[in-house]
C-alpha cells in the first residue's frame, strides 16, 4: 500500500494532462491545487512512513526510491509547489497563456520529484534532462519579450552542457562500477572508501558529477543564467530559487559515497564554493535591480552550499537549501509589493552607491556599553562552540570544523550586529535578551542540522568529514580563521559602531573602483560581450 | 561491401540534396520526400541485413554532417531543415547500424511533423519560411505547441523517442574517439540547430500585419497522428531502456 507514495512523480503529469481538457479558466488552478494538495498529503504520508518503520519505500523494480532524502525534500518540494501554484492563481491571471503556464509547471514539478525520488542513473539522468526544457519553456514563458527569450537561451546552453556532462559521467559511472542502481553503488563505494584507491577515474567521474551540480546550481562561472532569468514570471523565479537550482545539492547529496573517494574533487567544490559565495554576495549589495539582486544571493547562497558539500557536511547542506528555499520563495513572492511599494517612497530600496561615495550625515549615536560590546563579535564563536561542544563533540575531530566555525561566526557577527543596529537600544537588558535569543536560534538550528544529520547519514557523516578534510594542520586553519576574523571583526566594528565622520564629499578611489568592479557584475559580461562582438 | 555502400547512400551518408538543390526539377519539399523515403529503406533494410559499421563512412558521413549543420543554421525555410537534419543524423545510423535504426525511425516521424508544419506555413502563410510569421505561440497556440513538441524531439530531450533511442544506444556500446566525436557533435548540432528554429519560429510579438491561422481538422487529424507515432515509439524506446538497465 506504501509504494502508492511512488506515483507521486506522476501526478503533476496527470494534472497537466488533465488541464489540456479544462476548458474554464477558473477551474485551471483549482485542479491544479487540489490534486498538487494529494502530492502534498502523500509526500507527509511517506515520510512518515519512513521515519516511523525506519527503512525506504521501493518500487518499479527498484528504479524509484523514497528514501530518508526524499523523505525530507518530497514534502518541502510538494509544499512548495502548491504556494506557487496558489500564488500564481491570481498573479498570473491577466497573463496570455494561463494554462500553459500551469501545465509546465507541473512538468517542472514532475521532474524535481523524479530526480529527488530516482534510484536509477538512467532515471536521474531523464529527470535531470526533463528539467532543464522545462525550465527552458517556463523561463521563455513572456515569448513576446526580446530579453527573456535571450535569457532563456542562455538558460539553455547551461544547462543542455549540464545534461551533456551529466551523461558523460553516467557512461563513464557504469563503465567504471558496472551498475546504475544508486543504492548498489552507494555499497559498493562505502566498501571501497574503507580501502581508498587513487583512481583517476573515480576522480573523473566524481569532478563530472560536481560540474553538472554546479551548471545546474548557477555556481560561478556558470552563473550568468540565474541572475538575468528574473524576467521570468514572479512565480517562476520563486520555483527557480528555491527549487530548481537546489538540484545541484541533490545530485551531490546523491553521489556523497562517491565523492569521498576522491577528497580532491571535495576540495575544489569548496573553493570554487567558497569564491562564489564571497563574490555573488558582493555584487548582490550592489546591483540596482531588486529581482537580479535576489538572483545573485541566491548564487551566493548555493556557493555557500556547495562549499559545504566540500567540507563534507552532506546534510547541512541538505538543510540549508531548504531554509534557503523557503526564505527565498518569500522573498520573491512579496517582491512585488515591495516594488510596488518602493514606487511610493523615493527612499526604498537604499542605494549604497548614494551611501558610499555621497555626503554622508547620518551619524550613529554610539553609547559606551555598545562600544563595549564591540567585542560581541566574538559571541557568536563562544556559542557555535558551545553548541557543538554539548551536541557533537566529535565534530572538533576534523579540520572542516574550523571552517564552519569561521562562517557560523561570519553570519553571526552580521546577523547580532544587525539587531544593535537595528534595536538602539542602551540597555543591558537588551543585550541579554539579543544573546540569549541568538544562543537559542544558534542551538536549535545546529540541534536540528544534527538530527538531520543522523537521519540521512547515521554514522556515515563522520566519514565524509574525514574525506573532506584539507590537508593542512588544524593549527595553521585556526591562525587562519583568528587572522579573517580580527579584519572582519575591526571591519564590521568600524561599519556598525564607530562614529562615522561627516562631510566626505570625496569619493575614495580605491573603494571607487571596487565599487564599479562589482557593479558592472565583475565584467563578465563586457569580457564576454567583446569576445562575441556584441552579440549576447 | 555493397550493402554498406547501399546503406550509407540511403542513409544521407553523403550529401546529395547539394546536385538535387541544383536541379530546376526538385523543389525543397520534394527533396525532403526523396531523401525521406531514402532514409525509411535504409531503415527497413537494416531491420533484414546484419552489417558491422565501417569507420571510413562514418567519417564521411561526419564530413556531410557537419556541412548539414551549417547549412541547417543558414536556412530559414522548414522544408530544408528537415531535410538537413537527415543528412546531420547519418552518421548516427552509420555508427549504431541496425541499432540506430529505430533513432532514426523516430527522427523520420518527427522529421515528419516539421513536414507537416512546412506544409502548413506554405498552404497559410505562402512559403515554408518561419522567420516572418512570428508569435505563433500567443496567436495559434496549437502549432506552436506541435513545432515545440516535434523541434525538443529532434533537439534529443527526453522524454521523446529520439532522446530515449539515443541514450539506450551510447550507454550500450563500446565509446573509442570516433564515437566520442560523433556523439557529441550531434548531440550539440541537433540541439542547436532545434534550439534556434525553436526561438525563431515559436517565439517573438504577434505580427499586426499578419493573418493567424489554426490547424483546421484535417491538419490535426495528421498532427495527432503523428504525435500518436512519436508516443508509441516513446513507450518503445522506455521499454528498451528499462529492458537493458533492469
Amino acid at each position: 500500500m506504501e509504494k502508492i507514495i511512488l506515483l507521486i512523480p506522476g501526478i503533476p503529469i496527470f494534472i497537466a494532462f488533465m488541464l489540456f481538457f479544462v476548458k474554464t479558466k477558473e477551474n485551471i488552478p483549482r485542479v491544479s491545487i487540489v490534486l498538487s494538495s494529494m502530492i502534498a498529503l502523500l509526500a507527509l504520508s511517506g515520510s512518515y512512513y519512513v521515519i516511523s518503520n525506519d527503512r525506504a519505500i521501493t518500487g518499479f523494480n527498484g528504479l524509484l526510491i523514497y528514501n530518508e532524502l526524499s523523505a525530507i525534500l518530497v514534502p518541502y518540494v510538494a509544499i512548495l509547489g502548491l504556494v506557487i501554484r496558489k500564488y500564481a492563481t491570481k498573479y498570473m491571471w491577466d497573463e496570455a497563456g494561463y494554462k500553459r503556464f500551469f501545465i509546465l509547471l507541473n512538468f517542472i514539478f514532475a521532474s524535481i520529484y523524479l530526480l529527488v525520488m530516482s534510484n536509477n542513473l538512467i532515471v536521474l539522468a531523464l529527470a535531470w534532462q526533463l528539467m532543464s526544457v522545462g525550465l527552458y519553456l517556463l523561463v521563455s514563458f513572456n515569448v513576446g519579450s526580446q530579453t527573456a527569450v535571450k535569457n532563456a537561451r542562455w538558460t539553455m546552453y547551461i544547462h543542455k552542457s549540464a545534461d551533456f556532462v551529466f551523461l558523460l559521467a553516467v557512461i563513464l559511472t557504469y563503465q567504471t562500477f558496472g551498475s546504475f542502481d544508486l543504492v548498489v553503488l552507494k555499497e559498493q563505494w562505502l566498501i571501497m572508501s574503507a580501502n581508498p584507491i587513487d583512481d583517476p577515474m573515480i576522480f573523473a567521474v566524481a569532478l563530472l558529477y560536481l560540474l553538472a551540480a554546479m551548471m545546474k546550481s548557477a555556481i560561478v562561472p556558470f552563473h550568468i543564467w540565474l541572475p538575468y532569468t528574473s524576467e521570468a514570471p514572479t512565480p517562476v523565479s520563486g520555483l527557480m530559487h528555491a527549487g530548481v537550482v537546489n538540484v545541484g545539492g541533490i545530485l551531490l547529496n546523491k553521489m556523497a559515497y562517491l565523492l569521498i573517494l576522491s577528497p580532491m574533487v571535495l576540495n575544489i567544490a569548496f573553493g570554487i564554493g567558497l569564491f562564489t559565495a564571497v563574490f555573488a554576495s558582493m555584487l548582490m549589495l550592489v546591483v540596482p535591480d531588486i529581482k537580479r539582486s535576489l538572483g545573485y544571493s541566491t548564487v551566493g547562497q548555493m556557493g555557500y552550499m556547495i562549499m559545504e558539500v566540500g567540507l563534507g557536511a552532506f546534510s547541512l547542506a541538505v538543510y540549508h537549501l531548504i531554509v534557503h528555499g523557503i526564505f527565498k520563495a518569500s522573498l520573491f513572492l512579496e517582491s512585488g509589493s515591495i516594488i510596488k511599494y518602493a514606487r511610493k517612497d523615493p527612499h526604498i530600496p537604499e542605494r549604497l552607491s548614494h551611501k558610499t561615495f555621497e555626503k554622508e550625515n547620518t551619524k550613529y549615536k554610539s553609547s559606551k556599553t555598545f562600544k563595549l560590546i564591540a567585542l560581541f563579535t566574538a559571541v557568536p564563536v563562544f556559542v557555535f562552540i558551545g553548541a557543538k561542544a554539548i551536541l557533537s563533540p566529535e565534530f572538533f575531530e576534523f579540520n572542516a570544523a574550523i571552517i564552519i566555525l569561521a562562517f557560523a561566526w561570519l553570519t553571526g557577527a552580521q546577523l547580532f550586529l544587525s539587531f544593535f543596529k537595528v534595536s538602539k537600544l542602551d540597555s543591558i537588558k537588551a543585550i541579554v535578551g539579543i544573546i540569549s535569543s541568538f544562543a537559542l536560534v544558534m542551538f536549535t538550528y545546529e540541534y536540528i542540522g544534527l538530527a538531520l544529520e543522523h537521519f540521512l547519514y547515521g554514522k556515515d557523516a563522520l566519514l565524509f568529514y574525514e574525506a573532506a578534510s584539507l590537508n593542512i594542520t588544524f593549527l595553521i586553519l585556526l591562525v587562519v580563521f583568528s587572522f579573517i576574523m580580527i579584519i572582519g571583526g575591526l571591519f564590521i566594528y568600524k561599519q556598525h559602531v564607530v562614529d562615522v565622520a561627516e562631510n566626505r564629499d570625496s569619493a575614495h578611489k580605491s573603494k571607487w573602483s571596487f565599487y564599479k568592479l562589482l557593479v558592472k557584475e565583475g565584467y563578465y559580461f563586457e569580457i564576454f560581450n567583446s569576445s562575441k562582438k556584441g552579440k549576447l | 561491401m555493397i550493402i554498406n555502400i547501399l546503406v550509407f547512400l540511403l542513409a544521407g551518408g553523403l550529401p546529395y540534396y547539394l546536385l538535387l538543390e541544383k536541379s530546376d526539377k526538385f523543389s525543397s519539399k520534394s527533396i525532403f520526400v526523396v531523401s525521406g523515403s531514402f532514409l525509411l529503406s535504409a531503415v527497413i533494410l537494416t531491420f533484414f541485413i546484419d552489417k558491422e559499421h565501417s569507420t571510413p563512412f562514418v567519417v564521411i558521413s561526419f564530413i556531410s554532417a557537419l556541412y548539414s549543420i551549417y547549412k541547417a543554421t543558414k536556412t530559414t525555410n522548414f522544408y530544408k531543415l528537415a531535410y538537413y537534419f537527415i543528412f546531420m543524423n547519418a552518421p548516427f545510423f552509420m555508427l549504431f547500424e541496425g541499432q540506430g535504426a529505430f533513432y532514426s525511425l523516430s527522427l523520420l516521424v518527427s522529421l515528419l511533423g516539421l513536414y507537416a508544419i512546412a506544409c502548413f506555413y506554405e498552404k497559410h502563410y505562402g512559403s515554408a519560411n518561419y522567420l516572418y510569421v512570428r508569435g505563433i505561440t500567443l496567436a495559434t497556440p496549437l502549432v506552436g505547441i506541435h513545432i515545440t513538441v516535434y523541434l525538443i524531439c529532434i533537439g534529443l530531450y527526453p522524454p521523446f523517442p529520439n532522446s530515449l533511442f539515443f541514450l539506450t544506444y551510447i550507454f550500450n556500446s563500446e565509446a573509442d574517439l570516433l564515437w566520442f566525436i560523433v556523439v557529441i557533435t550531434l548531440y550539440i548540432g541537433n540541439f542547436l540547430v532545434s534550439m534556434k528554429v525553436l526561438e525563431k519560429s515559436i517565439f517573438g510579438k504577434t505580427n499586426p500585419n499578419i493573418h493567424y491561422v489554426d490547424f483546421n481538422f484535417k491538419e490535426k487529424v495528421t498532427h495527432f497522428i503523428i504525435i500518436i507515432l512519436l508516443t508509441l515509439l516513446s513507450i518503445y524506446g522506455i521499454r528498451e531502456i528499462l529492458l537493458w538497465v533492469l
